[in-house]
């Protein structure tokens, strides 16, 4: 097996220790970073697509993301200054009242592992928090507001439209939560939808190529 | 006709009920008994375990909060460092209120119930945050299962001094084992980490008189029910509907009474009407059918969010008896 197809196969299975060891050997194969990071991308895009028909459970998912990461850790002083696998800028959170993370983290670590630099605003993020941290920050090509809660979904409209109301331009606005369905983000204004973090990811790639 | 413990009982054993068990009426919980810190609307405490629980004015519930600020165990390898188990409170001035209140209950009529909330599952999360706690079982198997074993004897030690105190003929424990789509964590890890703890927990209660145990978790957890039975759950409380509940009912009837299949999302919202409830009434009971099957909200108490759906649903639930019994 070609070391770039181990490091593959060893982020799918979330060998954390494994992969930093592996991807160094790839590079010293004389393997492209890029092309490195593009392995471990689409490794990561079966395991989003397992764990949407439940072929595997969360601590999978995370702990392949995990290996994911310890392997981009490798990587990234020789890809510095380079932006060509870079989706850009996802600014992520949960929306004001909004207290769970557990399916935001999934979600940012899935839309990272598909190329985005994540900033997670973490939870219960005020409508106009959202507007500064765009501001804030570099090349925002994705907005990802998250509400669990049927009381909360108030919250979720009223983020998406602060947000679209703001005339800020140039990225896109996803949604989702247990209670948030296509529809809604349609009524609320939302660019896109996705229901778990494994279609997040390529819903996330689908919107900003758009 | 039959009383409400008669009616819950022919309805698990697959026998003859005159109605539908109207949610949690079987079920008379004695809330003095309850040992862990309440967080109210508004509210934001620290519990005896360290824990922070932030309740947002207008939300549905409080959450435990896992910043580096508020994160109790930082380190699973040195969960003895950080985890310290509450003193269980023994005196007789407190628990006289709880005394009372079990010996005041026709046990004929119901259950004397005590609740247990958090479990085991929830507990390692809500110490470490359950991206941590997850992966840990992964990365740290023997400190995991430790941490569980610790956080089991504390759950024994509470469970001889209920036992003891007001003698629980059901025992009420909640702990959520997934989402709306599927279990947190496989069958197989599921079976490593968690089974031996219930069954030391079920096992207790089961040796020293609770006839009943009903297990709250309102997610998708039909990969679990094998191990639901294992431990010794009589009645899976909080079913959702993604679960397909008649298929369950079919399928492990007799050994196990699914409570549930109203999904609180759904009927218990903002905007919720009286229509809306008995639509989902109907449907559950036309599509579970009568036995093995009590048909309620899936929220993990008797109380709705919004004032009226709670009762709304009951006497949606009394219609259909009529209508099918």
């Amino acid at each position: 097996m070609a070391k770039i197809d181990e490091v593959k196969a060893m982020v799918e299975a979330g060998k954390t220790k494994l992969v930093p060891t592996l991807v160094q050997e790839a590079l010293d194969e004389g393997s492209a970073a890029k092309d490195i990071l593009q392995g471990m991308v689409d490794s990561m895009g079966i395991v989003g697509d397992k764990f949407s028909t439940g072929e595997i459970f969360v601590p999978e998912m995370l702990m392949a993301a995990k290996a994911m990461a310890k392997g981009v850790d490798v990587l990234k002083p020789l890809m510095s200054g380079d932006s060509s696998n870079s989706l850009g800028t996802c600014i992520i959170g949960t929306v004001a009242g909004d207290l769970h993370d557990i399916g935001k983290n999934l979600v940012s670590m899935m839309i990272e592992s598909a190329g985005f630099t994540m900033v997670d605003l973490g939870v219960d993020v005020p409508a106009e928090r959202w507007i500064e941290a765009i501001k804030e920050n570099p090349n925002v090509t994705l907005v990802a507001c998250s509400g669990l809660l049927t009381t909360t979904m108030p919250a979720l409209k009223e983020a998406v439209q602060t947000i679209k109301g703001s005339g800020l331009t140039g990225f896109k606005v996803i949604v989702g939560g247990a209670p948030v369905t296509q529809e809604f983000a349609n009524e609320i204004g939302a660019d896109g939808f996705a229901p778990d973090a494994g279609s997040a990811a390529v819903k996330a790639v689908e919107l900003v190529k758009a | 006709m039959l009383t409400k413990r008669q009616n819950l009982i022919e309805t698990m054993k697959g026998g003859s009920p005159d109605r539908f068990v109207n949610q949690f009426e079987f079920m008379n919980v004695i809330h003095e008994a309850y040992l862990s810190t309440m967080c109210m609307p508004g509210q934001t405490v620290v519990d005896g375990w360290g824990i922070t629980f932030s309740w947002p004015e207008g939300q549905l519930g409080a959450f435990p909060l896992h910043d580096e600020k508020h994160k109790v165990l930082k380190d699973i390898t040195e969960w003895k460092k950080y985890v310290k188990a509450p003193k269980i409170p023994a005196s007789d001035e407190f628990w006289a209120p709880a005394i009372a209140h079990a010996n005041s209950v026709d046990r004929k009529e119901e259950y004397v119930a005590a609740v247990i909330a958090p479990g085991i599952f929830e507990m390692t999360h809500h110490l470490m945050g359950v991206e941590d706690a997850l992966m840990a079982m992964y990365e740290e198997p023997e400190a995991m299962k430790e941490l569980i074993d610790y956080l089991t004897q504390y759950e024994l030690d509470v469970a001889k001094i209920l036992v003891e105190k007001i003698h629980p003929d059901c025992i009420f424990h909640h702990d959520d084992w997934g989402s709306q789509k599927n279990s947190f964590v496989s069958p197989e890890m599921f079976d490593e980490f968690l089974v031996p703890a219930y069954k030391k927990i079920y096992g207790f209660y089961k040796a020293n008189g609770v006839e009943l145990i009903v297990h709250h978790n309102d997610a998708y957890s039909a990969n679990l029910i094998p191990a639901m039975i294992e431990v010794g759950i009589d009645i899976w409380q909080g079913v959702m509907t993604t679960n397909n509940t008649p298929e369950l009912i079919k399928k492990y009837g007799p050994q196990i009474t699914f409570m549930g299949e109203l999904d609180s999302g759904v009927i218990d919202f903002p905007g919720w009407t009286v229509e809306n409830c008995a639509k989902h009434v109907r449907k559950a009971c036309e599509t579970c059918g009568k036995l093995f099957f009590v048909p309620n909200l899936t929220q993990g108490m008797n109380i709705s969010s919004f004032p009226g759906v709670y009762d709304c649903v009951s006497k949606e639930i009394d219609r259909m008896s009529k209508e099918m019994f």
